[in-house]
């Protein structure tokens, strides 16, 4: 059964209302599967921590799945290969996550092989496979988190002593991203089944699906979710709440400490799309290769398409009909949080949930800033209660100490406060800057302002680094 | 922020803007002014209108002088809107008392265009105080000072006869705004023929101020406090005294020089504080001042406590800050 979910006004802290109409009607919009590109550019390290090595040199031909990089860290997570083929070369390329240049492996298509799968695990026997085993194939699958943080999925399974609750974030906040709720349409069995492997790593207390939809919009997928004992909790649309550290205080009341994580208050927030991903991996033996996101743009409106990892946006763009050269912007991810990008041949990467393609005549909103005008709304707006204006204003003057006692540090990089300025102020510069000045250096490996990878938080949308307090 | 060599610009996020802009405030706020300024058309006569349309034609006329001899640099970046100047002009027209002789009108409007909008934001990066009533205070009260109360209009001169602080002396006060059909207190109100024309009806004032406060989301917190401390020490006054503790209150809030410019003065975002706290003890030192002002027959006296609070704005600034999240903030 296909209904709409007719939630798209998000409200805010202040009486603001994020208008996320631009992806109505997305989630009754089907997969479409993207096909193989003739050449793929597979960024080599695709996760929140140190950066992996090739396991392959060019000239060397890969089948799809094998691994081409890997790493030792226990934060780290392999990357493998999309398609099978021949292996030209390795070099930087734009990292979209990262913002910055870094390692990728270009592989040209070949003729296609078997792809190579893992060690599938039946569902009604998972209580005979060891936690570890278990937590094993999830990191040999390079699964994160594909809300858009790139954590390590494995690294927040292992935390079986502090996991109370877990919870899966179906929330889809991102004002541009239509593919979660119709995942939840096309994938129900997947998605329980991947909540029932979680749920027996973790073995929490108690499970909660955390939905915008309201009751009844998913009817097969709430069944599958009663049958495995699974509360579903209908969340009030709201874009904030999208962020797992707001999430657990909107369901529990609880707040997670600064610095800290949400299992520090007994609870595991993974993604929807994080959970099916398990079930494909233990189930199917499919590491994470492709993933589903939406695509949007004024001609082609929302559509969600499924894509391998390392496709260029620009062969996305051709499938949708749409002209690269068209465009005078394009942004991946959430299009309050995700970076723009210098061309379409940047690739999808797995924490691409969303690709948005803006026309000559859609300029950027931004482009005429005025002063500040001082009105409060970026406070009043500000999920986590700081004053993002006054820490415009301490860190043109490189006040350091203010910036402490303003609690810089606790910006979640939403992009709200740009979003309600009516001077229509980029707020996000200054704010990046101002949190990595009151950062210690050492914090979890993040640089200023990097989102992922790179960053250590497991929050998202909302990918920063560690906090200090 | 082009990438050079890029046909495609580069930008932080976020990419979508929710469409509130400084012109669609402006705007909102005009169009809320609109309300008192109608109303104080009805109950004061032509003499009103003509004050606005004075005040608010040489805010205009400022503007497009600005805009027309300075060199781009030095002009307002939002030069090529009316916006701006029509909010100033209409704040001077509803903020002159309607005696006033309409030279002042026109010289309030002309040093707030001139001197406190474009040059205090040209020389300070901001404005630290609100520009109408400063203009109204430097140049009102340099009138006062070189020729007397009766030349400046900083105040009517009459006031200084009344006696506030006795129950009896109030009396007379509110029988001052008695009319033919209407109690003092209606009066106060409903309908006044003196005073700020911005106040002629406190009821449209409070109508339109309200519906701004919800539709802006402006500092509502100044607001309340002001409101709350001055409507406070009115009724304790008014217990101590012994006398009518009703029309104590609603004479302090119901002045023009109050309840205009606690809505629409006292919530001028760029003089005004940011934090929580700050915006609450502004609101509740600015209602102390104006009180005590009132009650010391300063009637109209309320912008000598706003130009004041206002210059303590960097200092409510690092004062009462929420604890975020995270820091025991959870809001």
């Amino acid at each position: 059964m296909i209904r709409r979910v007719d939630r798209y006004r998000f409200r805010e802290a202040g009486g603001f209302v994020v208008d996320a109409s631009a992806k109505r009607g997305g989630e009754i919009v089907p997969f479409q599967t993207v096909p193989d590109p003739e050449s793929c550019v597979v960024l080599l390290t695709q996760h929140a921590g140190r950066s992996n090595v090739p396991l392959v040199r060019p000239g060397e031909t890969v089948i799809e799945g094998q691994k081409i990089a890997d790493s030792d860290d226990a934060m780290g997570v392999p990357v493998h290969a999309p398609i099978s083929g021949i292996v030209r070369k390795i070099e930087d390329v734009y990292h979209p996550g990262a913002g910055a240049g870094a390692p990728a492996a270009f592989i040209e298509r070949h003729a296609p092989e078997s792809p190579l799968g893992s060690r599938v695990f039946d569902p009604d026997r998972l209580d005979e496979v060891s936690t570890e085993t278990l937590l094993g194939a999830v990191r040999e699958a390079g699964i994160v988190g594909l809300g858009g943080a790139a954590f390590p999925t494995h690294v927040k399974l292992a935390m079986r002593e502090k996991a109370a609750r877990l919870v899966i974030n179906a929330k889809e906040s991102d004002p541009n991203v239509a593919c979660d709720l119709r995942l939840q349409q096309e994938y129900p069995d997947e998605i329980v089944a991947g909540i029932r492997a979680m749920s027996r790593i973790l073995d929490p207390e108690e499970v909660i699906f955390a939905s915008r939809a309201g009751p009844g919009a998913f009817p097969e997928l709430e069944a599958l979710l009663a049958r495995a004992g699974v509360a579903v909790a209908h969340i009030r649309p709201s874009y904030s709440v999208g962020s797992e550290k707001l999430l657990v205080r909107e369901l529990f009341g609880l707040e997670v400490p600064c610095g800290g994580y949400p299992p520090d208050v007994g609870v595991v927030v993974h993604n929807v799309f994080t959970a099916y991903a398990v079930a494909r991996a233990l189930f199917a033996g499919e590491p994470l290769i492709s993933r589903g996101l939406t695509l949007l743009s004024r001609a082609t409106g929302p559509r969600n398409l499924w894509v391998k990892v390392g496709t260029p946006l620009r062969d996305v763009l051709r499938f949708a009909g749409l002209d690269p050269e068209r465009f005078r912007r394009l942004t991946v991810a959430s299009l309050l949080m995700g970076r723009s990008v210098p061309d379409p041949d940047v690739p999808v990467i797995k924490a691409t949930a969303g690709i948005c393609a803006f026309e000559p005549d859609e300029p950027d909103p931004y482009d005429r800033s005025l002063p500040c005008i001082r009105c409060g709304s970026c406070n009043a707006v500000c999920p986590v209660g700081i004053y993002p204006a006054l820490i415009m204003e301490a860190e043109a003057r490189g006040q350091t100490a203010r910036l402490r006692r303003l609690h810089a540090e606790d910006c979640i990089d939403c992009g709200l406060c740009s979003y309600v300025c009516p001077a229509t102020i980029r707020l996000t510069g200054s704010l990046r800057r101002a949190t990595a000045t009151v950062r210690p250096a050492n914090g979890s490996g993040a640089s200023s302002g990097s989102e992922h990878p790179g960053s250590g938080d497991t929050d998202r949308p909302f990918g920063r680094g560690q906090r200090s307090c | 922020m082009d990438r050079p060599g890029s046909p495609y610009q580069i930008e932080l996020s976020p990419h979508i803007h929710s469409g509130i802009t400084k012109d669609g405030l402006m705007a909102r706020t005009f169009l809320a002014m609109c309300v008192p300024a109608v109303a104080a058309g009805f109950a004061m006569g032509t003499d009103a209108l003509i004050h606005i349309v004075l005040a608010v034609g040489t805010s205009l006329v400022c503007r497009l002088l600005i805009t027309a001899l300075l060199p781009r640099g030095s002009r307002p970046q939002d030069d090529r809107s009316a916006a701006s100047p029509l909010v100033a002009g209409m704040i001077v027209g509803l903020s002159m008392p309607i005696a006033s002789p309409y030279p002042l009108t026109v010289g309030v409007s002309a040093l707030t265009m001139t001197v406190f909008k474009w040059l205090q934001g040209r020389a300070f990066g901001r404005k630290y105080v609100n520009p109408a009533a400063a203009s109204k205070l430097v140049l009102l009260g340099g009138l006062t000072l070189a020729a007397g109360l009766g030349a400046g209009m900083l105040f009517y001169p009459g006031h200084l006869r009344l006696d506030l602080w006795s129950a009896a002396g109030f009396d007379r006060v509110i029988e001052f705004y008695e009319t033919q059909r209407l109690s003092g207190i209606e009066s106060l109100i409903l309908w006044k023929t003196h005073g700020w024309i911005g106040g002629a009806s406190g009821l449209a004032v409070l109508v339109a101020g309200v519906g701004v406060v919800i539709w802006l989301k402006l500092k509502w917190r100044i607001v309340l406090s002001l409101f709350l401390v001055i409507g406070s020490l009115a009724i304790l006054v008014g217990a101590l005294t012994g006398g009518d503790v009703v029309g104590r209150l609603v004479f302090h809030l119901f002045t023009g020089s109050v309840v205009f410019m606690g809505f629409f003065m006292a919530t001028e975002p760029q003089s005004t504080p940011m934090t929580d706290g700050g915006q609450c003890a502004f609101g509740a030192l600015l209602g102390v001042g104006t009180f005590l002002l009132q009650q010391m027959n300063v009637l109209g006296g309320s912008i000598i406590a706003l130009v004041a609070m206002n210059l303590l704005t960097p200092f409510f600034d690092r004062i009462g800050m929420r604890r975020p999240y995270g820091h025991g903030g959870g809001r």
